[in-house]
């Protein structure tokens, strides 16, 4: 009851009286529709939301003349509405009476001088029907009437992008960002649309030499979004030489978006943006950003960047110090870091010191350097250091020590990956009788130590003082895995040892799966034609083998009768 | 054996079917004699979709197979051979060997709802797309490629050049029949792709003598009717339906966009459009605005129409009675009665403007749409199936290719397979 009483009881009446004929319009019905928006002007010459109807209704039946003369008896009695005045100078457009079209936007500025509102309807009304030069022509005037560079300047760079003229579209974006900061991610979403061949000069068009800060930040994030992070941050950093009040957040946003990126320089650029980002906030929210600076620029692989950021504030705090020895074990600094991290202040958290620990073992098993490495996990009882202690054990040859830990550190310790290296193994393991294989412990140091030819040979080795069906075919399937893996030269070898575990068979799992390698190598080569009668061998000689679907999905694409995803 | 005999004798004997036992007629369960695989295709199949390569490689090989209708979810027959048998061990299909089991088959088929219709020719498959279209664009040759049927690509050029008649099936790739490049022309201006299409089709038009796309799209339009008159089979989904309807019923009617011929629609076209020419479709309205990517009143979504956009729903399988309408039961074999809807250009068909006579296979309940429709013309039959990708509800331009190898069990994918076997139907003998 009360808002019935405060709403104004005119507008009530032309809502209700133009009711019906939404529904009509809702249905197709659209000449019906135009007859009760006919009556409603009739009754109501001013009323915009009927002669909007009309507008839309008699488009479609092809009645536009009949528009004409109601819009314009109601822009005589409102003069100053402006959506009469657009809605004037669509009718003209939808007429293709572009003469008269400008004369009366024309006369619509001259009513209202400093306003924009009559070019903008005056081009947008023309780009509406596609005319494309005539719609720039309008829009342009609007400019030099008004002055400013950037006036329309938002309308003209979606004109041009409508048109195809995608450089000339971000010269409007530029124009359009430098006159208000607001639109620029509008801008950028908008130009990272620009098709793969016009990206370089569209790049050009927004980091120019002349073109504003804000204009360059633009590039930058369409360059981003390209996936091209060096040339990204190439364009970012003259802005950064005087920092405005608007780089911390262009900044910040900067590293949001390279975040995307899983490219080294992707991790590298976004290290580099948040160093940068450090520096301009306070100092809590610059610490942890330092941090994260450090660690991407390292996953980035420019450890003298990490560096000069840790020592340019090689302060206390215990995020630092974390990234200071993560940088120091992944330079090979470890006796250093082992140091740094047994007197590591009490400001380091529980789970950086653990993480901390389980780097420098696996660097220490880099190294070869086992004793240490187990060292390092000291008491540490994590799912984690059990999953370590398990590797440092098989490496050791103490194959019954490895199952037990990988069995005790269960499927959940560290990430999938790791996971799945663990369930690989302990899958070979079982197939191995004895406790203890010093020759398979020692064939996968050498790999876990990145030797790949010499583990491959030393994998041979080791199979070959193992029964044929108690371990030889799974330990020589990895070590054809491993050699497929490196490719070149050791593909024959790779070749020859799937060959040896297939001709094998037997019961266990190595033959489907060494057959499975094999096709997948072949196809890898474009040797699909060879791989097809591997595929068809695996799947009708182990038809209940757990690599069947695999083999069948392989199949298909060595075919051509599935897309690649 | 002529595809459109068989057409024409299952049409014509509707009634004598009924009536068959009372004159001691078995129409159609011959006791094989030889071993057998059954295909069963119910929830026991692990590859629905294969299964039907695997039939049509069998009849492609000059052997014999047989469609159970309604039975196990329209199970195949098909000689237990050790190569059919490796077929389908390599491609993944649930075969199960029959012999003194297969009596008590027959039996469960003549005392139920149920028939077995003898596959005998494995039909030439054509499909209609443009020269650089990616095998992906298209359910239907998606769907052929997985199931390893082969088909062959055709397109104006051959249409116009008599080349239909070396094939016994057609289907219609997405193609906008009206010539207005799926009324893309204003929406994605300035994108690669578009200005190729515009390209190709502006060539082959020129090429072929037409002074627009919308003329020569026309032609190929009445190429295509006259096809099916002929006794051709002709399946279309998406676009494809709504637009080759439109195509012909305005064949004497400019309803093509500036941007498409150079002149406006006609102002009268809904009043000129002569519908006795069309397959499916009457009464309907052009849609005239250049930028709404729709054609008509025909299609019941409207996925382009702004506001006019209806939500995706579910459609429901008829059940016909297998021995009297064993075309529509073909049709529709699959072992699911409720399909979850999917979008395309032309989704859908509005209730009221199917022409009478025209069988509506498939519908959402209460909806003033249906989904699937099939009918005859001349010698010939036709199938329009509206969607785009059954497996991909809300297709957007740019998508990812389907991969059908995670959809072996696709209920939509199963439909569009029915229409690639049912020319392979053999005519039924029938004593008079």
């Amino acid at each position: 009851m009360i808002l019935l009483a405060l709403a104004d009881p005119g507008r009530v009446a032309r809502g209700q009286a133009i009711g019906p004929g939404f529904e009509l319009e809702r249905a197709g019905r659209y000449a019906d529709a135009a007859s009760v928006y006919f009556t409603t002007v009739r009754g109501d010459p001013t009323n915009i939301p009927a002669l909007l109807g009309l507008e839309r209704t008699l488009f479609v039946l092809n009645r536009m003349p009949e528009l004409l003369p109601l819009v314009q008896t109601a822009r005589a009695r409102q003069p100053d509405s402006p959506a009469l005045r657009s809605l004037e100078l669509r009718v003209y457009a939808a007429l293709n009476q572009p003469d008269s079209l400008e004369a009366i936007a024309r006369r619509w500025a001259a009513s209202a001088p400093r306003s924009d509102a009559p070019y903008r309807e005056w081009g947008l009304a023309l780009a509406d029907r596609r005319m494309w030069a005539e719609a720039r022509h309008a829009f342009l005037t609007g400019r030099r009437a008004l002055g400013g560079d950037g006036t329309l300047a938002i309308e003209l760079a979606e004109l041009e992008q409508r048109a195809g003229n995608w450089e000339a579209a971000a010269a409007e974006w530029a124009r359009a960002v430098t006159r208000s900061p607001d639109v620029g991610p509008n801008a950028a979403s908008q130009l990272a649309d620009a098709p793969a061949p016009l990206h370089d000069r569209v790049a050009r068009v927004l980091t120019a030499p002349s073109v504003s800060a804000r204009a360059r930040r633009i590039g930058a994030e369409v360059l981003l979004t390209w996936g091209r992070p060096t040339e990204a941050w190439a364009a970012m950093q003259p802005t950064l030489t005087l920092p405005d009040s608007e780089a911390a957040p262009a900044l910040r946003r900067f590293a949001d978006l390279a975040g995307v990126l899983t490219s080294p320089e992707g991790h590298r650029v976004r290290g580099l943006a948040l160093a940068r980002w450090a520096d301009m906030v306070p100092w809590s929210l610059g610490a942890r950003a330092r941090a994260e600076s450090v660690r991407e620029l390292l996953d980035g692989g420019d450890k003298v960047a990490a560096r000069r950021v840790l020592e340019a504030h090689s302060d206390s705090n215990g995020i630092a110090q974390a990234a200071l020895i993560q940088l120091l074990i992944a330079d090979s600094q470890l006796d250093i870091a082992e140091e740094r991290l047994s007197a590591a202040p009490a400001t380091l958290t529980a789970d950086d010191r653990a993480a901390l620990r389980l780097a420098l073992a696996r660097a220490r098993v880099a190294r070869g350097e086992l004793d240490r490495a187990a060292a390092a996990l000291d008491d540490d009882s994590s799912v984690a250091a059990i999953a370590q202690r398990g590797w440092i054990a098989l490496y050791r040859g103490n194959l019954k020590s490895a199952m037990d830990a990988f069995r005790a550190a269960g499927p959940y310790a560290l990430d999938r990956a790791a996971a799945t290296d663990r369930t690989a193994m302990m899958a070979m393991l079982q197939r191995i009788q004895e406790e203890s294989s010093p020759e398979v412990g020692a064939a996968l140091l050498t790999l876990a130590r990145g030797d790949s030819v010499a583990a491959i040979a030393a994998l041979r080795r080791a199979a070959a003082r193992l029964p044929e069906q108690g371990g030889r075919l799974e330990v020589l399937l990895l070590a054809g895995q491993v050699a497929a893996q490196t490719g070149g030269d050791q593909e024959p070898t790779a070749i020859a040892l799937f060959d040896e575990i297939v001709r094998a068979g037997g019961e266990g799992a190595a033959p489907p799966a060494a057959e499975l390698e094999w096709a997948r190598l072949l196809v890898r080569d474009g040797r699909s034609a060879e791989a097809i009668p591997h595929l068809e061998h695996l799947i009708l000689t182990y038809p209940n083998s757990a690599f069947v679907p695999e083999a069948r999905r392989v199949l298909e694409r060595a075919r051509g009768a599935i897309p690649k995803s | 054996m002529k595809r459109r005999d068989f057409v024409r004798s299952v049409g014509r004997t509707v009634g004598l079917s009924v009536g068959a036992s009372l004159f001691g007629f078995r129409p159609t369960v011959r006791p094989s004699v030889s071993p057998s695989l059954l295909v069963p295709m119910d929830d026991a199949q692990t590859d629905h979709l294969k299964a039907y390569g695997l039939t049509y490689r069998a009849i492609q090989a000059g052997l014999k197979a047989e469609w159970l209708l309604n039975y196990r979810g329209g199970s195949f027959l098909i000689p237990d051979l050790d190569a059919l048998r490796r077929d389908a061990a390599l491609n993944g299909i649930r075969t199960e060997p029959v012999d003194s089991a297969m009596t008590t088959v027959r039996g469960e088929i003549e005392a139920n709802n149920m028939d077995a219709v003898p596959l005998e020719k494995a039909p030439k498959v054509a499909v209609y797309a443009p020269p650089n279209a990616a095998p992906w664009d298209d359910a239907v040759t998606m769907v052929l490629q997985y199931a390893g049927i082969a088909f062959t690509k055709i397109w104006d050029g051959e249409v116009m050049n008599g080349g239909l008649k070396d094939f016994d099936w057609l289907h219609l790739h997405h193609e906008d029949f009206t010539g207005q490049y799926s009324k893309f022309f204003l929406i994605y201006s300035g994108m690669s792709w578009l200005a190729e299409m515009v390209q190709r089709n502006s060539d082959m038009a020129r090429r072929l003598g037409f002074q627009t796309v919308p003329d020569l799209k026309k032609a190929v339009a009445r190429s295509i009717r006259g096809y099916v008159e002929n006794g051709g089979f002709l399946f279309a989904m998406c676009t494809a339906t709504e637009t080759i309807d439109l195509a012909l019923a305005a064949h004497d009617v400019d309803i093509a966009a500036t941007f498409a011929d150079g002149t406006p629609l006609d102002a009268d076209a809904d009043a000129k459009l002569d519908w006795s020419k069309a397959f499916a479709f009457t009464g309907g309205h052009i849609e005239p605005n250049p930028l709404v990517a729709s054609f008509s009143d025909i299609d019941g979504h409207q996925v382009n129409g702004g506001a006019r956009r209806q939500p995706l729903g579910a459609f429901k399988l008829f059940n016909f009675s297998a021995k009297i309408d064993p075309v529509p039961t073909m049709l529709m074999q699959d072992h699911r009665q409720v399909i979850p809807d999917f979008y395309g250009l032309t989704t859908s068909f509005t209730r009221n403007r199917l022409k009478p006579g025209v069988t509506i296979l498939a519908e959402e309940e209460g909806a003033p749409w249906v989904k699937y429709i099939h009918g005859d013309l001349g010698k010939g039959t036709w199938t329009f199936f509206g969607g785009h990708d059954p497996e991909d509800p809300q297709h957007q331009i740019g998508d990812p290719p389907t991969d059908l190898s995670l959809h072996p069990h696709s209920p939509g994918y199963r439909l569009i397979l029915n229409n690639v076997l049912f020319p392979a139907a053999k005519k039924r003998e029938l004593k008079t």
